[in-house]
């Protein structure tokens, strides 16, 4: 009966090739280094799940920016639990994206063909760093007021467009409403569909072109 | 690799096994903490303290009168002023009938006309009488009445 269903499906679906392209594919004999890409999947995912909660509480607003993240952290059930996932996830989410970028550079694993992979890789690294960078000055405290200060401030010494960048980022000279609101609607919505879109192309090509063995001395 | 034999658990149903339990173990610390902090806020129960809506003396017999007072209320992260409104009603001069101002048909609220006699709902033309009954349209049941005390002429009101 069950049987029955599941093949069903597959019939209009043909999610069993799929499946059995993403997971029964042949790989080569690797080491657990090889893990770190699927771990920062993993945290990539329990950052959506967890920053999706957060949002159904939190308010990107000047005046009660800092008392929703207080009430989520000290009045609702597992409030606590689900922001410290989040506010954990996002450094152990830099950690092993610098870990996995660490191991394909040294692996020479971005040689062809495998340049697409990598330059995709790239991207998503800088858009982690985004993540970190926006999500930083939601709380609103005074941590996070100053290092928004000090971190735009740093784009407004660049040459030329220094200027420019700092009163784009901030929208305007100082750190106001806007900053808040463009750096949550960054941080939940652009940012976001970015990294779903590359994570996607990403996997596309890992699982067209396959994984690097391990570099041996050894000609074969 | 090695075959599984007959009756034993082989290493791929091992491995899916074991894959499958740690899912769902990561997926049950994440899912079940969601839902208590999803659900928590509507398991709060307001609060049970009486209200003071003032001196019944503007009371006339026989007449709804409305009271309304201000309200503080700690909603979320927000403490918020909230009006709260309900019609007096007293055909003794001595006990008083408090009724909401709320339609119970869809929750808006009611206003007392005097000239025609009743309490009107302006979203669906419910239609109350003075004491409270449904006189006409949709309302299923007679406006709410709140558990009310008088001490030294002072009406108090008991949020059900």
């Amino acid at each position: 009966m069950f049987l029955n269903l599941v093949n069903w499906l597959d019939d209009r679906f043909g999610w069993r090739a799929i499946w059995e392209a993403i997971f029964l594919r042949k790989i080569p004999h690797v080491n657990w280094f090889y893990t770190l890409g699927s771990a920062t999947l993993f945290l990539a995912i329990l950052q959506g799940v967890t920053g999706i909660l957060l949002t159904l509480y939190y308010v990107p607003t000047p005046d009660h920016a800092y008392d929703s993240v207080v009430y989520i952290s000290t009045q609702l059930p597992a409030g606590w639990f689900i922001r410290g996932l989040h506010h954990w996830g996002a450094s152990a989410m830099v950690v092993v994206t610098v870990a996995h970028l660490l191991r394909v550079f040294f692996y020479g694993a971005y040689k062809y063909p495998r340049e697409a992979t990598w330059i995709t890789g790239v991207f998503l690294f800088l858009i982690v760093i985004g993540f970190g960078f926006t999500g930083y000055l939601l709380p609103w405290d005074q941590k996070a007021y100053w290092a928004t200060t000090v971190g735009t401030q740093i784009a407004g010494v660049a040459p030329v467009v220094g200027d420019w960048m700092l009163r784009i980022a901030r929208g305007g000279d100082e750190l106001s409403a806007v900053t808040l609101a463009r750096f949550f609607g960054t941080h939940i919505w652009v940012l976001p569909a970015s990294l779903a879109t590359l994570v996607f192309v990403h996997l596309y090509l890992v699982i067209r072109i396959g994984i690097t063995a391990v570099p041996s001395r050894e000609e074969e | 690799m090695d075959k599984p034999q007959e009756g034993k658990m082989g290493r791929r149903d091992f491995m899916k096994a074991v894959i499958a339990g740690v899912s769902g173990l990561i997926g049950a610390a994440i899912g079940l903490p969601a839902i208590a902090y999803v659900v928590g806020p509507a398991l709060q129960k307001g609060t049970d303290e009486w209200i003071r809506l003032g001196s019944v003396n503007k009371v006339e017999v026989n007449i709804p009168t409305l009271f309304k007072t201000i309200i503080e209320k700690q909603t979320g992260w927000i403490n918020a002023e909230e009006e709260f409104s309900v019609y007096v009603l007293t055909t003794n001069g001595r006990d008083f009938v408090v009724m909401s101002n709320i339609c119970t048909h869809l929750g808006c609220r009611v206003r007392w006309i005097p000239d025609k006699d009743g309490f009107f709902c302006p979203c669906h033309n419910g239609v109350f009488a003075k004491d409270g009954n449904v006189v006409s349209g949709p309302p299923p049941r007679p406006l709410d009445r709140f558990e009310s005390k008088v001490e030294d002429s002072v009406l108090f009101v008991k949020r059900g």
